[in-house]
């Protein structure tokens, strides 16, 4: 590649890091961006705790006058 | 490893809704700009917001799948679902071609930066430089420079992009940037 277009390419790609970080400046996250982020990852999270929930199996009740005095079905 | 990956991989591992807000949170303070300027340059300003939102929404819900270990995937990453969400949904609103920004609106953003990072000797006229190749290029260069120096898409993200090959947007960047030079000589 010759230098011209190196050099080139150095201009263009010192602007792009300026444009980039004079935007980041000018615009930081907005209230309604963050809000988006909190409700979805909340959002998620239940979802998960709902998934886990439903994977975990529940204790069965106490059998009554079956076993010998535990209470327990015996886990097969 | 790259800091927004740790925070990222931090999210994924974390269980209490509270922590997971709080890496969120730190990661889309880093991530939230530069998206927004990717999408404010691809859809008319009075939808981009909400495509922004759409966005954001997307990446929140698959982030504890990514599986990247770079900064550089996750950036690929968060661009493709802006593209794809872009293309999905807001096709109708999307503009046909990319607008340029006024060399006053870049000197603008270039002073925001210099607020932080003084610019150094001679950077001006490289940057002046810059904008002369980006100003005179044809739109279609323009719109192929814009993304790949600008916003900083990879050859592969320019690809996807503008749906040619990888070689097919590395000849093409590589072309363009040799006649605006020749040009301006």
């Amino acid at each position: 590649m010759p230098p011209e277009q190196t050099n080139a390419e150095a201009a263009l790609t010192k602007l792009g890091q300026r444009v980039r970080a004079g935007w980041a400046k000018q615009h930081p996250i907005s209230e309604r961006s963050l809000e988006t982020v909190r409700s979805t990852v909340r959002q998620v999270w239940e979802q998960e705790q709902k998934v886990k929930h439903t994977r975990t199996p529940a204790p069965k009740p106490p059998s009554k006058g079956k076993g010998k005095g535990q209470g327990f079905e015996p886990e097969v | 490893m790259d800091e927004l990956v740790k925070l990222v991989r931090s999210y994924r591992l974390t269980n209490g809704l509270t922590d997971r807000a709080q890496f969120a949170e730190a990661i889309f303070r880093v991530i939230e700009p530069e998206l927004t300027l990717f999408v404010f340059k691809a859809v008319r300003p009075p939808f981009a917001d909400d495509v922004v939102q759409e966005v954001l929404k997307a990446i929140v819900t698959s982030l504890g799948s990514f599986s990247g270990a770079t900064g550089k995937e996750l950036w690929a990453w968060c661009y493709r679902i802006a593209r794809n969400k872009i293309n999905d949904q807001y096709r109708a609103q999307a503009n046909d071609r990319l607008q340029p920004m006024a060399p006053e609106d870049l000197w603008g953003l270039v002073d925001s930066s210099a607020e932080t990072a003084p610019l150094a000797t001679g950077e001006r006229l490289d940057l002046e430089y810059a904008m002369k190749l980006l100003a005179d290029s044809k739109p279609e260069c323009g719109e192929y420079l814009w993304k790949h120096y600008v916003l900083g898409l990879d050859y592969g993200e320019v690809a996807e992009e503008q749906n040619v090959n990888y070689d097919a947007a590395r000849m093409k960047i590589g072309r363009c940037l040799e006649e605006v030079r020749k040009l301006i000589a």
